[in-house]
């Protein structure tokens, strides 16, 4: 009790920064989450380097664009939502919430972390694909990647936040997490390349990972953009409306 | 004191229009005074019944002796009927199931929580139902049950984690539902199953949780609180690395390093050995002696009794009784259902037992 009075109204840049100082100590600690999230989309760049496989990918941008979204959605729904489904069957987020810091002060300090992790993870991937695939890119276009991952990635996020709006304990979170990641990791490897046929082609190109991969190749090449392009855009914006107000909506911040 | 005047006043009163001032037990009088009095003691009550009596056997007209005891009770009951009537303005005990309904009220005007007409509902099984309670500064008051007989919900409610059905709390006269983060700083927590997150230190824990209740402790100050609560030595360990005493020593530090007006503990010796349940006592009595109140959970009467002021017993989301230890025991001490389980002299176990049945709850 020798800590000094506390003000009687809590200032809100304190309870920020003591909430992202703690998230970010979170951060550093949990390395080796980031870094699966980051091998995988290295592995398939270092995969698909052949020219047949290049092709059949739609082109070395699509194949960056593919290994970001693999890394953005590793990171979102195997990493966010389990994350999140832990602290809640444990208490931490009643613990937290007991406290005069308002409930949103909470999630958007988790949120901004997983955006920074969601930004080093598309950075890694850029340099070492545009490396790999022999790609030049202007500072210009290193901005829009970036800007590209904070949409990319918000709508990985947001699945994975429905993902714990709806299933409550931490344990199905994990599980349904990987049934979810990896069948969206499937529909965008084998639906993207045809070899599903054209209706799975066009499934997987509307899908989470094929709008965000398109929109990763277009802005790696933004010469091309066009109206399809444009939609992608739409399309992102609508998935992170809907899965947002699903995981919102239904969110409980205890397990009970 | 109401005298015959009074009462006069008030069959006019509520024939014409509402009194003035209202009671929190209900009683209605145009005397600001008269209503701050603690008007729920029996002690209190009796002068008022007086008067009633007197008016009623002056005003009418009743048969010199009735025939049989049943037809006294009769009579006794359609008076009271007719009291709850006249002067009670809270839901009657009847619109609420055969239980008898309490209200906890703080001896003390100076009141810091008060919980009104409280309920909680899960889906559609109700978990809390019509709780009122006051409490005053610098009280440890004890809120005892069976699992499952709403403690917890009760305290949720106060704490803002769960949204009540009905009722208000205002916490130093702050609502909680209106004002939560100005409430919440008021109050300080230590939930039955506290975590924190299982990558931080101890040291880390503190510095986090001293920011969210608007403190800015250097590390100085935070290893002269851990020091006081002997876990400096643990300062670079996480939470899951401590012992049970030592999560509960760190726990109650969190919760009271900003030194809250009210201190809620659910079940804090829960799995401590006496050693550390005595030490937690000894901070709990600290706590009060600086001017803090606290509302605490406890399966243990032995400690109710030991350390509460006042203790609540309620069950089945109804707040049963509220006294202090000692006068809830003198109270009941004759009941048969109390009589029945007690050994030898009563005890605030065999009260408790006798009030919520022996039954094992879930």
């Amino acid at each position: 009790m020798s800590s000094p009075q506390s003000t009687p109204g809590t200032p809100l840049r304190l309870v920020l920064t003591s909430l992202l100082r703690a998230d970010f100590t979170v951060f550093l600690k949990n390395r080796r989450g980031l870094l699966l999230s980051i091998i995988l989309p290295l592995f398939i760049l270092a995969t698909t380097n052949s020219s047949t496989s290049t092709h059949n990918f739609g082109g070395a941008l699509f194949i960056i664009g593919l290994a970001i979204a693999y890394g953005l959605v590793s990171a979102s729904i195997l990493g966010y939502a389990l994350t999140v489904a832990r602290d809640r069957d444990q208490g931490v987020f009643q613990r937290l919430r007991v406290t005069p810091a308002p409930t949103w002060t909470i999630m958007t300090s988790r949120l901004t972390m997983q955006g920074l992790a969601n930004l080093l993870i598309t950075l890694v991937v850029v340099i070492v694909g545009s490396r790999l695939h022999h790609i030049s890119l202007s500072a210009g276009t290193y901005g829009l990647v970036l800007l590209v991952s904070i949409l990319g990635g918000a709508v990985f996020l947001s699945i994975g936040q429905a993902l714990v709006g709806l299933v409550r304990s931490a344990e199905s979170v994990n599980a349904a997490g990987r049934v979810l990641t990896i069948g969206l990791i499937l529909l965008g490897t084998f639906g993207q390349s045809g070899t599903l046929g054209p209706t799975w082609e066009s499934i997987a190109r509307w899908s989470p990972v094929g709008a965000v991969m398109t929109l990763f190749a277009a802005v790696l090449n933004l010469s091309t953009w066009d109206s399809h392009d444009s939609l992608n855009l739409l399309v992102c914006g609508g998935y992170i409306a809907v899965f947002a107000g699903i995981g919102i909506r239904w969110f409980q911040w205890d397990a009970r | 004191m109401i005298g015959a005047g009074g009462l006069a006043w008030i069959d006019e009163q509520s024939r014409s229009s509402r009194p003035e001032y209202v009671s929190d037990t209900g009683l209605m009088s145009d005397d600001p005074d008269l209503v701050r009095r603690d008007w729920s003691s029996a002690r209190s009550v009796e002068p008022l019944a007086e008067v009633i009596a007197g008016e009623l056997f002056a005003r009418i007209s009743v048969p010199d002796r009735l025939e049989t005891v049943e037809d006294a009770h009769g009579v006794a009951e359609l008076i009271a009927e007719a009291v709850l009537d006249r002067f009670v303005v809270s839901p009657r005990p009847a619109e609420r199931g055969d239980r008898q309904v309490a209200r906890a009220d703080a001896p003390d005007a100076d009141v810091i929580l008060e919980v009104r007409d409280l309920s909680v509902a899960y889906g559609a099984k109700t978990a809390v139902d019509g709780v009122s309670l006051r409490i005053a500064r610098g009280e440890i008051f004890g809120l005892l049950g069976p699992n499952g007989a709403g403690k917890t919900s009760t305290l949720s409610a106060i704490e803002g984690l769960i949204k009540p059905q009905s009722g208000t709390v205002f916490l130093d006269g702050v609502d909680i539902r209106r004002h939560p983060s100005q409430a919440k700083a008021k109050l300080g927590v230590q939930l039955q199953a506290t975590s924190f997150q299982s990558q931080l230190t101890i040291r880390q824990i503190v510095r986090l949780y001293a920011g969210l209740y608007g403190v800015a402790p250097s590390d100085a100050e935070i290893t002269e609180g851990l020091k006081e609560i002997g876990l400096e030595d643990e300062a670079s360990k996480p939470f899951k690395q401590l012992s049970g005493g030592q999560q509960q020593r760190l726990s109650l530090y969190v919760a009271v390093m900003h030194r809250p007006a009210l201190l809620l503990l659910d079940e804090p010796t829960a799995g401590l050995d006496p050693q550390s349940r005595r030490q937690l006592w000894s901070r709990i009595e600290n706590i009060r002696q600086q001017g803090g109140s606290i509302i605490l959970t406890t399966h243990s009467m032995e400690e109710a009794e030991a350390v509460c002021d006042r203790v609540a017993i309620i069950d089945h989301g109804t707040l049963l009784t509220a006294e202090t230890p000692k006068d809830l025991i003198e109270k009941h001490k004759d009941d048969p259902e109390v009589r029945k389980v007690a050994h030898g002299e009563v005890t605030l176990e065999d009260v408790f037992i006798g009030l919520t049945g022996s039954a094992i709850r879930e």
